[in-house]
């Protein structure tokens, strides 16, 4: 007899209680009462699923009843006001971390790795444990976008400052202003060289990516003569060393005050407001919003932009229409007539691996070193992409390291990951007097929307129908984690 | 990068395929089964083990490699300039080293001498890619790819290296990855794995569970995709490297590799050779090179690097004296930087770059270069070293002569290689 309905989410009941302590447990007696009056078992395995695995860092029980009962329309506009989603249990967590809240002068005068460890512990909380979903979805999407590695220079102390002040401040804002934010961001201006950007020979790096990599794309239509007079215009764009230390000022004794010409346009000096005028031309530049719209598709629907040039033009036009209205924008990338685009799997980076496990599974974590350790075995620390690219959201790079994947199902089902454990206790008790083959299933629902192939049934069968049942429950979850099938979402 | 290359296009630039044979052909192939996607490879006795070194972020090959008999890099840098061989005004210590008289080893790069003076060093000077970006990233994925434009196989030039080769080779170490990602180069055409540990390449804890894992994986990563045939890679791997020891590894002579990743990297790679476990290609990376920002001269930023560069280097030579002769190591880097300094005491994107070709045949001692001088007039816009040698034909003449590859059609698709007797034939 499968899994039945009850059980079921009894079980995931279990994994939510386990996951983010008894504080929040009136939320999920919410959530689980909501779910009563859903959709009948089994839970949706269709379009639901597939969406939420790109709108959330992994879409738990709860999440995915709530969305189908409310319809995936109704969802997304929940979510893109994230302002009208109560979120107590992150802002819990969060509530302990003192740097959120300070300014660049009083962090510096932190201990460096004390201000890395608790940005990387803020940004992996909200992952695993904001409700607002799509907002940290959208929120890596941009730190991605504008990538700032995190030991640079001064970047340490000021990357907190633009992680709350420009990422988190506009990321389902308008893009005009998240663009403008970042040029003036102590953090950017400083991890790519501009503080030292001043007339007569300008320092071209900063400009050159706020062209390629921020707006207008490599083929946008630029060249080399407007990469060094877009740096010229940004000459006495700087950070402040000593009084307000971290904060953004203009220096006009180095601005290089001549003319100027950038694509095309002729610039009259006028100090700060020549790159100003720029940044405002850039961010709804016709190339900007193509080369913005295929970085969407890419994230969103599929890594293969084949095919997909209507999307990528409807995404583009709606984000010229409305002059950089990101929540629209992903309206329109998301949803076409009020149904989802349909979307093909994507494989995993390592964050979104690790993220979606813990969520899925109910984990309780500090995001602490022991869990940050396994990130940085994968390659995906938060804020350790040294160049301005970002990580790539392509599977190439990551599919050839799956080993530290298996590390980690394995170290984090055996409890071995310091400050992390999951509820095995609690699935053992509701898995009690199951058989195996329901118990897999159940967790081929919970991890892979769906009751698990029947390759990876009988792999994990293999584990579980050992005389040691249920003892081996934690090994079918790693083995399962370490299936190809969880690489993909 | 600008966009992918699709498969269609991927198809239509292996000139070997007749197009009218496309579609069936197309249809035929399972999802995972890229070898199928050359020409029939060439079988042929595996040449040396490839080793690459991608010095990511554009380094200064101006700094590099001296060229102290030209007073126009002086001028072009008069602070960040590296001081002639014969400068008296400066300690002896901070002064380029003399390799022929015209260029000379930035002095961090001093441990390469002996390497140098035993004929296994090359220097390939002014050489690099077509590509004008001067993006990182477009340029870095062109180089990685061997193209010239974006139109062409996705895959990386030593993945179609070794996919075009059929060395009867079955080892899961045929290539690796050293860190924790596939370089773009080792990309797309078979399967290779991210190596970033010898010593944590196992499943770990209990051994009981970790060999019951190892069962269930077996059978979990059975079945066609490519992540299943990477799947099934690992665990080879995993079985293969359980006899090594890597905390037993002792360098020969004492060779001292640095205490980083990348030191650590070219290590493993030493280790891996000498346990002949059937490593043909290995590639790793040591970034830190966009020095727009107070490079240095002499001694500082970019200096340490070098520094890091030669240790790595020396040792693995020195490490692998015995072997030498069946080792190619190249270092290469996505494009130069400008001839003139900027006010950060940095230089920005430039063009042309540098090689190093590092083995026991190589054609050593000798910088090989078209020079193309560094007065305004012989500058490239917007006051860049000029390109005289294309970088394809210093990998190309690699693949002929040291890796028995024939094929260099399918590694540099459109590129008729000029062989430049950089490496002798190992035949």
């Amino acid at each position: 007899m499968p899994l039945g309905r009850r059980e079921f989410l009894k079980a995931a009941g279990w994994i939510a209680a386990g996951g983010a302590a008894s504080a929040c447990s009136p939320l999920h007696a919410e959530w689980a009462r909501q779910a009563q009056t859903g959709p009948s078992w089994p839970v949706p395995t269709s379009s639901a699923f597939g969406v939420l695995q790109r709108l959330t860092f992994g879409p738990t029980i709860e999440e995915r009843e709530h969305a189908s009962s409310m319809g995936l329309e109704a969802w997304l506009e929940d979510q893109l006001a994230p302002g009208s989603i109560a979120d107590p249990v992150a802002d819990r967590l969060l509530r302990a971390l003192d740097s959120l809240s300070l300014q660049a002068a009083d962090l510096a005068a932190w201990d460096r790795q004390d201000v890395i460890a608790e940005l990387r512990r803020s940004t992996l909380l909200r992952q695993i444990y904001s409700r607002r979903q799509l907002f940290e979805v959208m929120v890596e999407f941009w730190t991605d976008h504008f990538n700032i590695f995190i030991d640079k220079g001064d970047t340490w102390f000021l990357k907190p400052i633009d992680d709350r002040d420009v990422i988190r401040a506009h990321a389902l804002g308008n893009f005009r202003d998240l663009l403008w934010a970042s040029a003036h961001s102590p953090a950017m201006l400083v991890y790519l060289d501009n503080q030292a950007n001043v007339k007569d020979a300008p320092n071209e790096n900063y400009a050159r990516e706020l062209m390629e990599l921020h707006t207008l794309g490599v083929d946008g239509g630029y060249n080399q003569l407007d990469v060094m007079e877009l740096s010229r215009c940004l000459t006495g764009w700087t950070v402040r060393d000593h009084l307000w230390k971290g904060e953004f000022i203009f220096r006009s004794e180095t601005h290089d005050d001549g003319w100027k010409e950038v694509l095309g346009l002729q610039v009259q000096p006028a100090g700060r407001l020549e790159a100003e005028d720029l940044i405002e031309m850039l961010a709804t530049h016709p190339s900007t919003a193509e080369h913005l719209a295929r970085k969407l598709v890419r994230r969103f629907i599929r890594e293969d932009l084949e095919g997909q040039g209507e999307t990528v033009s409807r995404v583009a036009r709606v984000f010229l229409e409305t002059r950089g209205d990101i929540a629209s924008t992903l309206r329109a990338l998301l949803l076409d007539s009020g149904r989802p685009l349909p979307t093909a799997p994507k494989f995993k980076r390592p964050l979104n691996f690790v993220v979606s496990s813990l969520r899925m599974l109910g984990a309780q974590t500090d995001a602490g070193p022991g869990l940050q350790q396994h990130l940085a075995a994968m390659g995906q620390l938060p804020f350790a992409w040294v160049t301005p690219d970002g990580p790539s959201d392509e599977a190439g790079p990551w599919k050839g390291g799956l080993m530290p994947r298996w590390q980690f199902a394995m170290d984090l089902t055996a409890g071995k990951i310091k400050g992390t454990r999951l509820p095995l206790d609690d699935w053992l008790e509701v898995v009690g007097p199951r058989t195996s083959s329901e118990m897999i299933d159940g967790m081929g629902m919970i991890l892979l929307g769906d009751v698990p192939d029947s390759n990876t049934k009988a792999a994990l069968e293999a584990v579980a129908s050992d005389a040691a049942w249920p003892g081996r429950v934690p090994e079918v979850v790693a083995g399962m984690l370490a299936s190809p099938d969880f690489q993909w979402r | 990068m600008s966009y992918p290359v699709t498969r269609r296009t991927f198809l239509q630039s292996l000139a070997a395929v007749p197009l009218v044979a496309l579609p069936r052909l197309q249809a035929a192939w399972p999802a995972w089964m890229p070898r199928l996607a050359f020409a029939p490879p060439h079988a042929g006795p595996r040449g040396d083990v490839l080793v690459v070194v991608f010095l990511r972020g554009a380094a200064d090959a101006l700094n590099m490699v001296v060229p102290h008999g030209e007073a126009a890099y002086y001028r072009h840098r008069p602070t960040l300039a590296v001081p002639r061989p014969d400068d008296r005004r400066v300690a002896a210590g901070l002064r380029a080293v003399d390799l022929d008289g015209f260029f000379g080893w930035h002095p961090a790069l001093r441990p390469l001498l002996p390497a140098w003076d035993a004929g296994h060093l090359a220097v390939i000077h002014a050489c690099g890619g077509p590509d004008e970006s001067r993006s990182h990233f477009q340029a870095m994925e062109l180089m990685e790819r061997g193209l010239a434009d974006v139109r062409g196989p996705a895959s990386g030039w030593i993945a179609r290296h070794l996919a075009s080769l059929d060395t009867g080779n079955s080892s899961p170490l045929r290539a690796v990855g050293l860190g924790e990602m596939i370089p773009h180069s080792l990309r797309g055409a078979v399967p290779v794995t991210a190596l970033r540990s010898i010593a944590d390449f196992h499943l770990g804890g209990d051994l009981t569970a970790a060999q019951r894992m190892q069962l269930t994986l077996a059978t979990l990563y059975e079945g066609e995709g490519e992540v299943q045939a990477l799947g099934r890679e690992t665990l080879h791997i995993l079985n293969a490297l359980a006899d090594l020891d890597p905390a037993a590894y002792a360098p020969q002579d004492g060779a001292a590799y640095p205490e980083t990743n990348y030191g650590f990297g070219l290590r493993q790679i030493a280790g891996l050779i000498k346990a002949d476990v059937g490593l043909e290609a290995a590639a790793l990376d040591l970034g830190g090179w966009d020095t727009h920002f107070a490079q240095g001269s002499s001694e500082g930023l970019m200096a340490s690097l070098l520094a890091e560069l030669a240790q790595g280097l020396a040792a693995f030579h020195a490490d692998l004296a015995n072997s030498m002769d069946n080792v190619i190591l190249v270092v290469m880097t996505e494009f130069g930087r400008r001839a003139y300094e900027n006010a950060s005491l940095g230089t920005d994107h430039g063009h042309a770059g540098v090689m190093f070709v590092l083995g026991g045949n190589v054609e050593g001692g000798r910088v090989h270069a078209e020079w193309p001088g560094l007065e305004p007039e012989q500058l490239f816009a917007p006051g860049d070293l000029a390109v005289t040698i294309d970088y394809r034909d210093v990998l190309a003449e690699i693949c002929l002569r040291r890796l028995n590859n024939p094929s260099i059609d399918e590694i540099f698709p459109n590129h008729t290689p000029t062989l430049r007797g950089l490496v002798r034939d190992s035949s």
